[in-house]
């Protein structure tokens, strides 16, 4: 009995996803965006544009200094935290999980909370006011985001380096120096470079924090592409200018690609065990105190939110449900919170399904790993408002319509969660022993039973993990949903953003609290797995 | 193929990354035989095995299985069994549910099922241990219940790759017998893979020498140990290969001398001096820079490291020549 080729049929659904609704669309529309612009010289007239010049200067630089500044502090913090051994360390691994499950506009409400013209150490320290606004603002909202993705990220490749060799160089009479150069620098290097990446492709295509931190001047490539297509109305211009973003998120795209690879493919050896935190040295406190900045700045976003919602309501919670909110908006808050869970439900569900299909090519077909994982990882280069904007230009007609928005909202935020989930997935997956599958599969077990039956049950840590985090994306996702949405399709974090603009500061502290303890949850979810977020 | 012939592979290859792993491998297991294959860490064993059940696939050559061609079959469809090094059995299951997992898989009714996995519990004495899971068994009560779990499914041919390198020495007595009566008991054919020569030698009912990735010899215990067919052979069997006139000669350490004074010899330097628990072991470098292992009476201290000695042997085995040397011997 001969067999097709193991794993095509698990790879096949997955392809036609990625094509279908992440790769077809955007293409498409470049492509008649090209012809109708006239081409090249088409692009050249968008791109000496002033303002889409200066959009892209903004992309580049608050990209480049937010992951400077997340690398000079989050490098130290990390390998702190990958090296050393405390009471507190787990828990702090944890909390570091927490800014990525935020939506960015509770980030974004933080800061301002913080550093705004009425913010809680603005007002007593009127110097930190530039913190707030501009440019500032954004590389702060940046760093909160990112900087303990950064160490997290540090951490891992931190703790993936082998103690024994480092002991070996002990022995030979090697300093600690040598050690760091030799052993357990170079796999730290991976991890931070792979958190720079990642810090400068979410910065570079930054939406919430420009555009309502600092406004116009202050506009990336996205906020831009937004601006071009749904407010100015020019979408073949917006088309050319998000070509122009693709083309410049390749190259740190594929290099954090190749450096999440190799970070993955090393083996976490937990060299923290039983190392102490060398007080003595000064390089003990140095990177403690970067770790402690850290906490101290996800702490006080976090927390500065919490309590501006708790202070601020004299009318409870009932301003967020009257019904005069309502009419104002088009939608109940309890409708928009429908809404937001089906969404969020809906994106992980789907993301969870095509990593785990992934997970089973990949493991009876190893040699397939680099194509499955540029597949599942495309939709990094391709920007929530790209993503958006391009599913709605060639699936909205196709699809009839307004009465479609639901699906197109699934779709972009199941596709932006895609490659955390995977990636959170794989990771569990790999430390399962194939033997286990092997086994079954020589009791009579058919491939995919053997997985579901004998491997996944040993990553169910894993899976959980990324049903969680695909779903806390789902529910801070405001970008592509704010683009796709119509009011009867809101959800919380546009509800919050509209809020914002009507200047409902009340209600929308109360949103944003809310939405404070929904990914809170998600968070717990995740501590009492014991999982950290895996990028 | 005849009668009693079950598996059959013929001129079975494999690389990885363009480098052979095994080389036009060919061998016959009988119905019910015990075949150990033997060979050095790296030599491709459990390449052969994992070909074998279908878990890789080869580069070329095939595997039958009573006259069924097997390449391009997968794992899952071809009715052998693999015990792993280390058991592997499904942490999650209990140790009934671990031996149950195949014939459930081959949806048997329930009743066979319950009857299949006692019978299993009883001939591997594990019927007390139904309940546990894997981690709260010891090394040899989980290598007994993978084994009961590789029968269940009734597999025609069983591969068994170092199934005791993880069990203590006293243990791998103990085990070794078991295993050998209970696949007596099933009359279950199986391909034992060990890098120790004793135990492969001791257990085989024949052996197969695996060295590079080419099946050197293979014959029943006692022609290969005592007719070696090559130098490389000898030397994985532990004998000290030493020039005679008429070519290279196999040489058991025990057979290796101090030559008396007058006696004729050969000149070597002793390079290490220890005790063994058959007497006084010496390690010494011949001229042509070969180390011989040298076992002396336990009365005989020895000369010192260092001092140079003249050996002899009473008898050894001549080795094939070199033109023969480089081609495998089969029976």
């Amino acid at each position: 009995m001969r067999r097709g080729v193991p794993g095509l049929g698990g790879l096949s659904p997955i392809v036609l996803y990625v094509v279908l609704f992440a790769l077809l669309p955007p293409c498409l529309l470049f492509a008649e965006a090209w012809s109708s612009q006239g081409g090249a010289a088409g692009l050249s007239g968008v791109l000496a544009d002033p303002l889409n010049r200066a959009a892209l200067g903004n992309s580049l630089i608050q990209g480049a200094l937010s992951s400077v500044v997340v690398v000079a502090i989050g490098y130290p913090a990390g390998v702190f935290l990958g090296r050393y051994s405390f009471s507190g360390r787990e828990a702090i691994l944890a909390l570091f999980s927490v800014p990525f499950l935020l939506p960015s506009l509770v980030v974004v409400a933080g800061v301002e909370d913080l550093f705004g013209p009425s913010g809680f150490l603005s007002v007593p320290i009127p110097g930190l006011r530039a913190l707030g606004s501009g440019l500032g603002g954004i590389l702060l909202v940046n760093a909160c985001f990112n900087l303990p993705l950064v160490a997290l990220l540090t951490a891992v490749g931190v703790e993936s380096s082998d103690p024994a060799r480092e002991e070996a160089i002990a022995v030979l009479g090697g300093g600690p120096g040598r050690a760091y150069r030799e052993v357990w620098g170079p796999p730290s290097w991976v991890g931070a470079g792979a958190g720079a990446l990642l810090t400068f492709l979410f910065s570079s295509m930054a939406f919430a924090a420009p555009l309502i931190v600092c406004g116009p001047r202050c506009y990336t490539l996205e906020a831009r592409i937004f601006t071009l297509d749904q407010q100015l109305v020019q979408p073949a211009t917006a088309a050319l200018l998000a070509m122009s973003a693709v083309a410049l998120l390749a190259v740190p795209t594929a290099i954090y690609l190749l450096l999440v690879t190799r970070l993955r493919d090393r083996t976490p050896v937990g060299t923290a065990r039983n190392r102490p935190i060398p007080w003595r040295r000064p390089v003990g406190w140095a990177l403690a105190g970067a770790t402690a900045v850290t906490v101290a700045l996800v702490a006080a976003v976090a927390g500065a939110v919490a309590e501006r919602a708790l202070l601020a309501p004299s009318t409870g919670g009932a301003g967020l449900f009257s019904p005069a909110l309502t009419q104002r908006l088009g939608i109940s808050t309890s409708a928009a919170l429908g809404n937001t869970m089906f969404f969020a439900a809906g994106a992980a569900g789907i993301a969870v399904l095509f990593g785990l299909l992934a997970g089973f090519v990949l493991r009876i077909r190893p040699s397939w790993s680099r194509p499955v994982q540029f597949l599942l990882f495309l939709p990094l280069l391709i920007s929530p408002i790209i993503l958006s904007f391009s599913l709605a230009e060639f699936w909205r007609p196709l699809l009839g319509g307004e009465s479609t928005v639901w699906l197109l909202i699934l779709l972009s935020q199941a596709t932006l969660a895609l490659p955390f989930a995977t990636q959170s997935l794989w990771v569990g997956l790999r430390r399962v022993p194939a033997s286990f599958g092997e086994g079954a599969r020589l009791l009579g077990a058919r491939p995919i039973t053997a997985f579901l039956d004998t491997e996944l049950p040993l990553a169910r840590g894993a899976l959980v993990s990324a049903a969680l985090l695909a779903f806390a994306l789902g529910l801070g996702e405001f970008t592509a949903t704010y683009f796709l949405a119509t009011p009867r399709f809101t959800t919380w974090t546009v509800e919050l953003y509209r809020l914002q603009s009507l200047r409902d500061y009340a209600a929308a502290d109360q949103l944003a609290f809310a939405l404070l303890a929904l990914s809170f949850v998600s968070f717990l979810g995740l501590l009492v797995g014991g999982r950290r977020v895996r990028l | 193929m005849s009668a009693s012939e079950l598996l059959r592979i013929r001129d079975l290859s494999s690389a990885w990354a363009g480098v052979p792993v095994l080389r036009h491998v060919s061998l016959e297991v009988a119905e019910g035989e015990f075949l150990a294959l033997m060979g050095p860490n790296g030599s491709g064993k459990t390449t052969l095995l994992r070909l074998i059940a279908g878990l890789d696939e080869p580069t070329g050559g095939s595997v039958e299985l009573r006259g069924r061609d097997l390449v391009g079959v997968p794992a899952h469809r071809r009715g052998i069994g693999m015990l792993f090094q280390d058991a592997q059995l499904f942490p999650e299951r209990s140790v009934w549910e671990n031996v149950a997992y195949g014939p459930q898989i081959q949806r048997r009714p329930a009743a066979e099922v319950e009857s299949l996995v006692t019978e299993m519990l009883e001939l591997l004495r594990l019927r007390s241990l139904a309940d546990r899971r894997p981690e709260e068994l010891s090394g040899g009560e989980r290598q007994r219940a993978a084994l009961a779990r590789t029968l269940a499914p009734g597999p025609s041919v069983v591969l068994l790759d170092e199934p005791f390198a993880s069990v203590d020495a006293e243990l791998r007595r103990e085990m070794r017998a078991e295993f050998r009566r209970v696949l007596s008991a099933r009359r279950t054919a199986a391909i034992f893979v060990t890098h120790d020569r004793d135990e492969g030698l001791f257990l085989g009912d024949r052996v197969a020498v695996l060295l590079d990735g080419e099946l050197r010899q293979t014959g029943s215990p006692a022609d290969v140990f005592e007719h070696p067919i090559d130098e490389r052979v000898a030397r994985f069997l532990g004998y000290n290969i030493v020039p005679a006139p008429a070519g290279p000669m196999a040489v058991d350490p025990s057979e290796l001398t101090l030559a008396r004074s007058g006696e004729p010899g050969v000149s070597a330097a002793v390079v290490a001096r220890g005790w063994s628990p058959q007497g006084t072991g010496l390690l010494v470098r011949a001229a042509d820079g070969s180390v011989w292992e040298v076992v002396l009476p336990k009365d005989e201290v020895g000369p010192p490291v260092g001092s140079t000695v003249q050996i002899r042997w009473q008898r050894g085995v001549p080795l094939a020549t070199s033109l023969d040397r480089d081609r495998p011997h089969m029976e």
